[in-house]
């Protein structure tokens, strides 16, 4: 290419050759005036800001797009009913003492998928199975799910319909036996199916993160989510929906997932040793560097911080007062994804 | 057996929601000759070319003013792995999947024969306008995502689906990897572009009429319908799909058919170079 500046490279073919030295050579700051950058022009402690998008598709009954710089994803909610009879080994649920009772749980209700073979990037191409990254990501979303609680399940039970809605005659005969029996009501009312959630998420444009960005999409799009209203229909036996009344799934709280990965100055790391910086948010050339990532899942309420998760792969950096630290980094970010939303 | 490496869902079948009644659609508004289009290039910067495209939807009703949602990525021209036998040209790989929230009904994550048969006539319709003997030994990798397909969201569920929407799918599919090949560099003759005309009528005692861009949702029965693949400069036509029955073998109704789906490829064509242009302005403002 070039003849007069052979000696030197251009900083795309420095990251290309050798990525280790050039992020190093950007974290070192040369004085002491200039803070350290990374490579992509962001604060260690600089998360990148995210976008998000709601109800853009139709087929969908929630839906959500969000983008945090060269990461997008989109998801689709969609819900299906599951009958009671179709579930093996079911147990009518209790609202009394159904403390060792969890429905999504045990019926699989909630059925998130993330998909990467999109050419979102180039080493997630389609037509072979599922990659390791793609399939560890659908676990940690689905135990997220459940673990967090998010979900009240309640809004998923679809029951008989109701007396008030039959018609003028039967409610008459319903009149005449309730003097009989009085509590009639709490048997009329026998979960008769459910609704199954299908959580597709699918990636558009990939750039490091991914736990992140899905994980918001996901919540975001479970906003979104309004089901139709349903009910069970003794005379056809099946469930029907009215078309016009849809109803928003109740979700308990916010949770918003922050990871961080641990870079550090040799690339062979020795135990308790050298120096590392913590990187916020990292992009894919970050990610390829880095052996420790760390993630913290929290909500926070007005009554203050809720830790929900927290899960540290490989290395030994992290000891409880990062942790603390990083722990400040995900409450901004949780107030980022607030505002996105809103 | 069931997909281990997925996340399967309950072991019970799940139906989609069945509606008590199908709310009464409005009558189809005159439908404007053709659906805008929205082309973006360079939506995934990690791949070597992208592009987004999305078609206007005209019927109001729906709470989207869009209908059609592609996005499409190109990855190469790189080298074929070792154990590929020698070509002297570029081989050429298409994806088309759909998204599993893309259609009324759910998509698997197993690529079905309707998306197998999308991604075959893609890959003809590109061959032609690649200049392919500029890449001996190389292979790209071209992938279109269904995002939302082109079905009318109200239409009663147990309408059989005779996979009309297929073609302006197909047409849709052809334009924006089209644009991405561009965005991505690959040399081609021209800038191919997809556009679909159909023979309706509107009720069962009209005479049928050949229409553009046919919104599959509000013709009332579509007897026959045609994609075309076209280079508007070179005018040469790189793929046909052809479906459905004319009355009477007419062979002149068949090619009144081909030039309309032409005037769609022409008009999708120009914003194609449009965007084109525009992403050539971008670049050239960053550097």
């Amino acid at each position: 290419m070039a003849t007069s500046s052979s000696l030197t490279l251009s900083s795309a073919t420095f990251s290309k050759l050798s990525p280790h030295p050039y992020l190093l050579a950007n974290l070192q700051a040369s004085d002491s005036s200039s803070p350290s950058a990374r490579t992509n022009g962001r604060l260690p402690q600089q998360a990148r800001q995210p976008y998000i998008n709601t109800s853009s598709l139709s087929h969908a009954h929630g839906s959500a797009v969000v983008r945090t710089g060269d990461t997008t994803v989109i998801c689709g909610v969609r819900g299906e009913t599951l009958l009671t009879s179709a579930v093996p080994n079911y147990r009518a649920p209790d609202d009394s003492s159904g403390a060792t009772l969890n429905e999504a749980r045990d019926y699989d209700l909630l059925v998130p998928n993330i998909e990467l073979a999109t050419g979102c990037a180039p080493n997630f191409l389609p037509g072979v199975p599922p990659t390791t990254l793609a399939q560890t990501l659908s676990t940690r979303v689905y135990s997220l799910l459940h673990s967090s609680k998010l979900l009240n399940v309640s809004g998923l039970r679809i029951y008989q319909k109701d007396g008030s809605e039959l018609s003028g005659r039967q409610r008459g005969n319903e009149a005449m036996e309730e003097d009989d029996e009085g509590d009639s009501t709490i048997t009329e009312r026998a979960v008769k199916a459910y609704w199954v959630l299908y959580i597709d998420v699918l990636f558009i444009s990939f750039d490091g993160n991914p736990f992140d960005a899905a994980w918001a999409a996901i919540l975001a799009a479970l906003q979104d989510t309004k089901l139709p209203q349903a009910y069970w229909d003794p005379d056809r036996e099946m469930v029907l929906c009215s078309p016009k009344k849809r109803l928003p799934l109740t979700l308990s709280g916010f949770p918003v997932a922050t990871t961080a990965a641990v870079f550090t100055a040799k690339e062979k790391p020795k135990k308790g040793g050298g120096q590392y910086w913590i990187l916020v948010d990292p992009d894919r050339l970050e990610e390829g560097l880095c052996d420790e990532t760390v993630t913290i899942v929290v909500d926070c309420p007005k009554e203050g911080t809720k830790v929900l998760g927290i899960s540290n792969h490989g290395g030994t950096v992290v000891g409880p007062v990062l942790m603390k630290e990083l722990a400040k980094a995900a409450e901004s970010r949780w107030n980022d994804f607030r505002k996105a939303v809103s | 057996m069931a997909d281990r490496r997925r996340i399967n869902g309950p072991i019970g079948a799940t139906t989609p929601p069945v509606y008590e009644a199908v709310p009464k659609r409005p009558a189809a508004k005159q439908q404007p000759a053709m659906r805008k289009i929205f082309l973006k290039t360079g939506v995934t910067p990690s791949a070597s070319g992208s592009a987004y495209l999305e078609l206007e939807n005209p019927n109001q009703t729906s709470p989207q003013k869009t209908s059609l949602k592609l996005a499409c990525t190109v990855h190469g021209p790189r080298a074929l792995p070792r154990s590929a036998p020698f070509s002297p040209h570029i081989i050429l790989t298409t994806h088309v999947k759909y998204a599993p929230f893309a259609t009324r009904k759910r998509h698997g994550y197993l690529r079905d024969s309707s998306e197998r048969d999308l991604g075959v006539h893609l890959e003809t319709a590109l061959r032609g306008a690649i200049i392919a003997d500029r890449w001996p030994k190389s292979g790209v990798d071209i992938i279109v995502t269904i995002i939302e397909g082109d079905q009318d969201r109200d239409a009663p569920h147990n309408e059989d689906d005779q996979g009309w929407d297929m073609m302006n799918v197909l047409s849709g599919c052809i334009t924006v990897a089209s644009a991405a090949i561009a965005d991505a560099g690959i040399d081609c003759v021209d800038t191919v572009a997809g556009g679909v005309a159909a023979l309706v009528s509107r009720d069962d005692a009209a005479q049928p009429v050949i229409v553009v861009d046919p919104v599959v949702a509000e013709n009332q029965k579509i007897h026959a319908a045609c994609c075309v693949a076209y280079l508007p400069t070179r005018d040469e036509v790189t793929n046909v799909w052809f479906k459905g029955q004319l009355p009477g073998a007419d062979i002149l109704l068949y090619n009144k058919m081909v030039e309309k789906s032409l005037i769609a490829c022409r008009s999708a064509n120009r914003v194609v170079i449009q965007g084109l242009n525009e992403t050539v302005k971008n670049v050239q403002n960053t550097t």
